[in-house]
């Protein structure tokens, strides 16, 4: 059976099929990622330690575009920023999408619909979504204008204006946006969770808050992990929100290193300089993504 | 008064009828088998049990205690399911103790527990892995365990072993059974695996559509089948049924019985009253294979054995006898030899019946003709 079939002529068009064919499929996508990533990664980390200013040069100038971003001011306030809104923006929505995916998971009525209205936020782009709350949250048209047509005239809700605030109202906007999603990712996690642990839990005496706090919520760790990845990218690489919401202002209050890079390396006429951010907003990334990475695959190997 | 009575119990989802009434009773240290097809109730009845699912109407009690408005955890009941159900985010140490923990046991009496039932089902060396990294009959031994380690009055198992390859399956079974024999707790034991019902059973209800067919020990239920669908499902291979018209001779029942080439008579045990009705009429005649057999395995002491020719149609060896099919009135019937004298096929053979054994069965009602 072996040997007649070794001897087949169908051989090199099978192995056509089963080896090369996938491969031959795969190749642009392939070869796409490998431009699009690495090479581009590449030569924004080749431009960063040049002296490229309007237009890129290659001569190699050592560490003065870091030297100088580490002396920058606005570059440390945009990256406290950051901190603030990635921090935020990742535990708020986190929170908020388990609370309402475990809402949603007791067996309610208009389930269907709530899931639905929940996640469309993640349908709109950012940039509409930052311009619908910008709205609301201007205090002549929005919230705070309503709430004075409304007779509460001792209102004021100005953060968008106020420099020490206005982070969080991008803020707001993220998990306005992202939350839905968050919830649908956990609402899928808690689902796949089951029924008969819950009954066994049940026979065991404990309470539902228990069975939550102690048995589902830590069997979602994976849910825990795609969503703080997930989070963690959005925050890192936010721009357009900021842009449509505040646009980095009022001064510089809202500014995030995507925006620095973006001004720097496009209209400042300083491409050295932004090469040198986005390259530390790539570290940034690394230093949170891989630690997490490694010790999940770790936990994996394990067993 | 028993360790659980069930009486009356029915379970409605909205207009259909799950349980339309059961009643069961079984003593302290008792082993109940709920045995049946699939989507019967087994399953419901079970919940039920462990107040998973709320009573329609009727009544459990467990112990003296009705026990239809108390929540699981107030039943003194530990359970075993299908799926094993173990806290996937927990070792096998803490899915063991967390009842204990939501009991506020102490953890010293929890180490000890935790020792004692390890030791018992033999997973010392599993404590501190996570319910992924074990096997499937090593997932059984751990949900055995975490349900041994509350000490409850009641065992309820829901088909712990229908998720095992057939040779664990086999050796679960005489565990969970010598288990039962040292611990002396009652269990109620949900399989539809007619095997299973029989070597574990103390007592054994038969369901089917939501109603109990036969409640009895493992004996009677073999020996003495209510009616058709008891018979059928209790034994493997499974009765066999033929139908013959019902005569009178001497106060013995006799019916006819065609091989296709003869039309030979057969002597049955002295008839009954309620045999007697049906004289003259069409009556269903069962027999189990192993009643049905060459002379030489027949047990010879036992006088009265009815002789039967037959044609071999098929023959089947398992080992230590042979399946052979023969055609009695145009039905396939399958008789247990001796390989050596089981014949091949198209050649004539000589069985033996035990017209003692043979049952009889009302066409029409499916009910045994006692
Ligand atoms: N929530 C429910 N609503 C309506 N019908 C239900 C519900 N739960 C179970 N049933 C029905 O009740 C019947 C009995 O179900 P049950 O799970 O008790 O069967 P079972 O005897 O355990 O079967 P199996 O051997 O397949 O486990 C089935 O016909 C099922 O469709
Ligand atoms: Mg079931």
């Amino acid at each position: 059976m072996t040997a007649s079939r070794q001897g087949a002529p169908g051989f090199s068009l099978s192995r056509l099929a089963d080896v090369i064919l996938p491969k031959l499929v795969l190749a642009p996508t392939v070869l796409a990622c490998l431009v699009g990533f690495y090479v581009f990664i590449g030569w924004t980390a080749w431009l960063s330690f040049t002296e490229s200013r309007m237009l890129p040069r290659y001569e190699w100038a050592g560490l003065v575009q870091y030297v100088e971003l580490f002396g920058n001011d606005r570059w440390w306030g945009a990256m406290q920023n950051l901190g603030v809104f990635g921090g935020l923006f990742i535990l708020v929505s986190l929170t908020l999408g388990l609370l309402m995916a475990v809402l949603l998971d007791q067996k309610i009525r208009f389930e269907g619909a709530i899931r639905t209205l929940y996640l469309y936020p993640m349908a709109l782009s950012f940039i509409v979504t930052g311009t619908a709350w910008k709205w609301i949250l201007n205090p002549g048209l929005g919230l705070e204008k309503l709430a004075h047509d409304w007779g509460f005239t001792g209102v004021t809700f100005d953060w968008i204006i106020n420099p020490d605030f206005a982070i969080y109202t991008v803020v707001i906007a993220g998990v306005w946006q992202s939350s839905g999603f968050v919830m649908a990712l956990f609402l899928a996690g808690l689902r796949g969770v089951d029924d008969s642990i819950i009954k066994a839990a049940q026979m065991d005496g404990a309470s539902l808050p228990t069975i939550y706090t102690r048995i589902i919520i830590p069997s979602l760790r994976p849910v825990f992990l795609s969503a703080f990845m997930i989070l963690a990218h959005i925050a890192v690489k936010s721009f357009d929100l900021v842009m449509a919401l505040t646009g980095g202002g009022p001064g510089f209050a809202t500014d995030l290193p995507s925006i620095f890079m973006y001004q720097h390396g496009f209209t400042r006429g300083q491409l050295g300089l932004g090469a040198a951010s986005a390259m530390m907003m790539l570290f940034t990334a690394c230093a949170v993504v891989m630690p997490l990475l490694y010790s999940e695959l770790r936990r994996e190997r394990r067993g | 008064m028993g360790a659980l009575s069930i009486r009356n119990v029915k379970k409605s989802f909205g207009n259909t009828h799950i349980l339309k009434g059961i009643d069961l009773e079984i003593e302290k240290g008792q082993f109940l088998i709920l045995v049946g097809p699939s989507g019967c109730g087994k399953s419901t009845l079970l919940n039920m049990i462990a107040g998973l699912d709320d009573i329609t109407s009727g009544e459990i009690a467990i112990g003296d205690r009705v026990v239809n408005k108390l929540s699981p955890k107030d039943r003194d009941i530990a359970m075993v399911f299908q799926s094993y159900a173990l806290y996937p985010n927990m070792t096998v140490r803490k899915n063991i103790a967390f009842g204990l923990d939501i009991r506020k046991v102490p953890k010293p009496e929890q180490e000890e527990i935790i020792a004692r039932v390890a030791k018992t089902l033999q997973i010392e060396h599993l404590l501190d892995r996570k319910p992924m990294q074990l096997s499937g009959g090593q997932r059984q031994r751990v949900a055995m365990g975490r349900a041994l380690a509350r000490n409850p009055t009641l065992f309820l198992f829901d088909e712990p072993l229908s998720n095992l390859d057939a040779k664990l399956r086999v050796e679960m079974r005489s565990e969970i059974k010598l288990l039962h024999q040292r611990l002396g707790t009652t269990i109620v034991y949900v399989t539809h695996d007619q095997i299973e019902a029989m070597t574990l059973g103390d007592r054994i209800a038969v369901m089917k559509d939501g109603e109990v067919r036969q409640f009895g020990s493992p004996q009677q239920i073999y020996d003495a089948p209510a009616d058709l669908y008891v018979a059928g499902f209790i034994g493997s291979p499974s009765m066999n049924f033929i139908p013959v018209q019902l005569h009178e001779e001497d106060g013995h029942a006799v019916v006819e019985l065609d091989n296709g080439r003869a039309v030979q008579k057969v002597r049955l045990s002295p008839i009954s009253d309620s045999q007697r009705d049906f004289v003259g009429k069409q009556v269903v005649l069962g027999i189990r294979p192993e009643q049905l057999t060459d002379p030489e395995s027949a047990h010879s002491e036992r006088g009265n054995l009815q002789t039967l020719q037959a044609t071999v149609a098929i023959t089947e060896p398992t080992g230590p006898d042979t399946l052979v099919t023969v055609t009695f009135n145009g039905i396939k019937t399958v008789a247990r030899c001796h390989p050596r004298a089981a014949g091949a096929p198209g050649q004539q053979v000589e069985l033996t019946l035990d017209p003692t054994k043979a049952l009889l069965f009302d066409p029409a009602s499916e009910k045994r003709l006692a």
